[in-house]
């Protein structure tokens, strides 16, 4: 899929077809799209050298690995993942990543990418949480980065567009809202402490505003390859970071309070094409 | 008064989680008798954090369990919008901060600020997690550096609040000027209502002793120190 995808790349701008929202993009192209429309976006051009290690980004090994684990016939009920609905039918990867969260009927409630993912690999697979496939949910080596590596990369360039049209979805999203600026824990931060301003830096950092959608997809685009860690990177690994930076309390995995504020990160960068899996400092 | 507030209060959310935990399924919203549409969205973000098990059940280091460290009190509360306070926020704000204040017996004494500079610059202590920061092995910090620019020749500093560079220099250190600075270090939002920045002894816990307050402020207006020397 992704080789097919990258071959059918050329065609497209040969015939000089501009990029639609809903088409597939490659990662660079839409990065490199973001910068041109931005150059003064201290966030988007702070790392050259980041900027220049993109096309050979570590995080492309990962979407070839996940490719098989995902076709792979794999846990005691020896099914692949192509049973798995993440929202637009059972096996659908194209453009179901920039679509979630979103509310499933099959269990009456807003999951996550990650938790619709683990729910998966326990249902169909019947994978349970003592198991290394899904218990390990961090690096490089983890089943669930190379499945989310290569399930987010079928929505590269893909405009970000959680579904609001169920009432649990926009109830999620608000809350997470009141999330995002809900100051709490032992220094008082909120997400906006760091996210409220453009140009702002955490030490060297320069940091993503939220209400600026070209910096904000840049900032939600996870998969990512963290060159500081030098590892590939998930939504929920930030948010756990941030909580952890922040003071809070430590935050579980899984758990609904990732699920809320992942449904406002996305929903704020609504409208604006997705760089998965992306790369930063 | 501080720490039998902490304690009584770790008691009080103890009972509760006690309680919650008879009830509570591991996954709060499949509870089938919550429905979350019927919620205000703060209703909702309370439910959410006290009631679905989303964060760990550890001891935080100033006291308490994560459920008090979570728990808003009312400056938090009023702080917790987008952007700037109106007005009236920001007077409510200013007293409350104001109202809890206790200027330290003795008066405002300047530390030393080699350690105030080890203390600005570490942005160990007080983390939750997946990694616990522990105070027995190593003494917090206080994050300053995350920020505050104080002396660009140490490292790179954070800008999201104002350069510091030359503060005493530019002020001296007469009895108001200290008064000030620790009022701010303690709790800034007597004068900066709902800023960014963390109170380090305040009604609600004290992050930061005396004494490394002390420290801090010789780094900030010492002669000696470097931020005073650029």
């Amino acid at each position: 899929m992704f080789k097919k995808a990258l071959l059918a790349l050329p065609v497209a701008m040969a015939v000089g077809a501009a990029a639609q929202a809903g088409e597939w993009q490659d990662p660079n192209d839409v990065l490199q799209n973001l910068l041109q429309n931005n150059p003064d976006s201290k966030y988007l051009h702070q790392s050259e050298m980041n900027i220049m290690m993109m096309p050979d980004n570590p995080a492309l090994w990962l979407v070839e690995e996940g490719e098989d684990l995902f076709y792979a016939q794999r846990g005691p009920n020896n099914v692949s993942l192509e049973g798995c609905d993440f929202g637009k039918g059972p096996g659908e990867l194209d453009g179901a990543y920039v679509e979630l969260p979103r509310y499933f009927e099959d269990t009456d409630k807003v999951m996550d990418f990650e938790q619709r993912l683990v729910h998966c690999m326990k249902e169909l697979q019947g994978f349970t949480s003592d198991d290394a496939a899904v218990g390990q949910r961090h690096g490089n080596g983890s089943d669930i980065m190379k499945l989310t590596t290569y399930i987010a990369h079928q929505s590269s360039g893909m405009a970000w567009n959680p579904p609001l049209d169920h009432p649990q979805e926009q109830a999620m999203r608000d809350a997470g809202e009141k999330l995002f600026f809900r100051r709490g824990g032992a220094m008082d931060f909120n997400c906006a402490s760091c996210h409220g301003d453009s140009g702002k830096q955490i030490r060297a950092s320069v940091l993503p505003q939220m209400r600026d959608g070209q910096e904000w997809t840049k900032a939600v685009s996870w998969p990512a390859h963290r060159a500081g860690h030098d590892n590939v990177r998930s939504q929920n690994h930030r948010i756990r970071g941030c909580v952890w930076q922040m003071r809070h309390a430590g935050i579980k995995h899984d758990t609904p309070v990732n699920t809320a504020l992942i449904s406002f990160w996305n929903d704020a960068a609504r409208g604006e094409p997705a760089i998965l899996p992306d790369l930063k400092r | 008064m501080f720490k039998k507030n902490a304690v009584a209060a770790g008691m009080a959310a103890f009972a509760s989680v006690a309680l919650a935990a008879g009830c509570a399924v591991a996954d709060g919203s499949k509870d089938s008798a919550v429905d979350i549409t019927a919620m205000s969205a703060d209703e909702l973000a309370e439910h959410l954090i006290f009631e679905t098990d989303s964060f760990r059940d550890q001891e935080m280091q100033e006291g308490g369990s994560w459920r008090d460290r979570m728990t808003q009190d009312e400056l938090q509360k009023a702080c917790s919008m987008e952007g700037d306070p109106d007005g009236e926020t920001a007077g409510r704000v200013v007293a409350m901060a104001r109202a809890g204040y206790e200027r330290p017996e003795g008066g405002v004494e300047l530390g030393d600020w080699r350690k105030g500079a080890e203390l600005a610059n570490s942005g160990f202590g007080y983390r939750q997690g997946h990694n616990t920061d522990d105070h027995g092995q190593r003494e917090q910090g206080g994050n300053c550096y995350n920020c505050h620019v104080f002396d660009p020749r140490v490292s790179e500093q954070g800008t999201i609040g104002p350069s510091l560079q030359n503060y005493g220099a530019n002020r001296g250190t007469s009895e108001a000027v200290l008064n000030y600075v620790h009022e701010v270090i303690s709790n800034p939002h007597q004068y900066f209502p709902c800023t960014e920045m963390p109170r380090f002894n305040s009604d609600r816990h004290q992050l930061l002793s005396d004494e490394q307050i002390s420290h801090l402020m010789a780094y900030l207006l010492d002669p000696e120190s470097p931020v005073n020397n650029q």
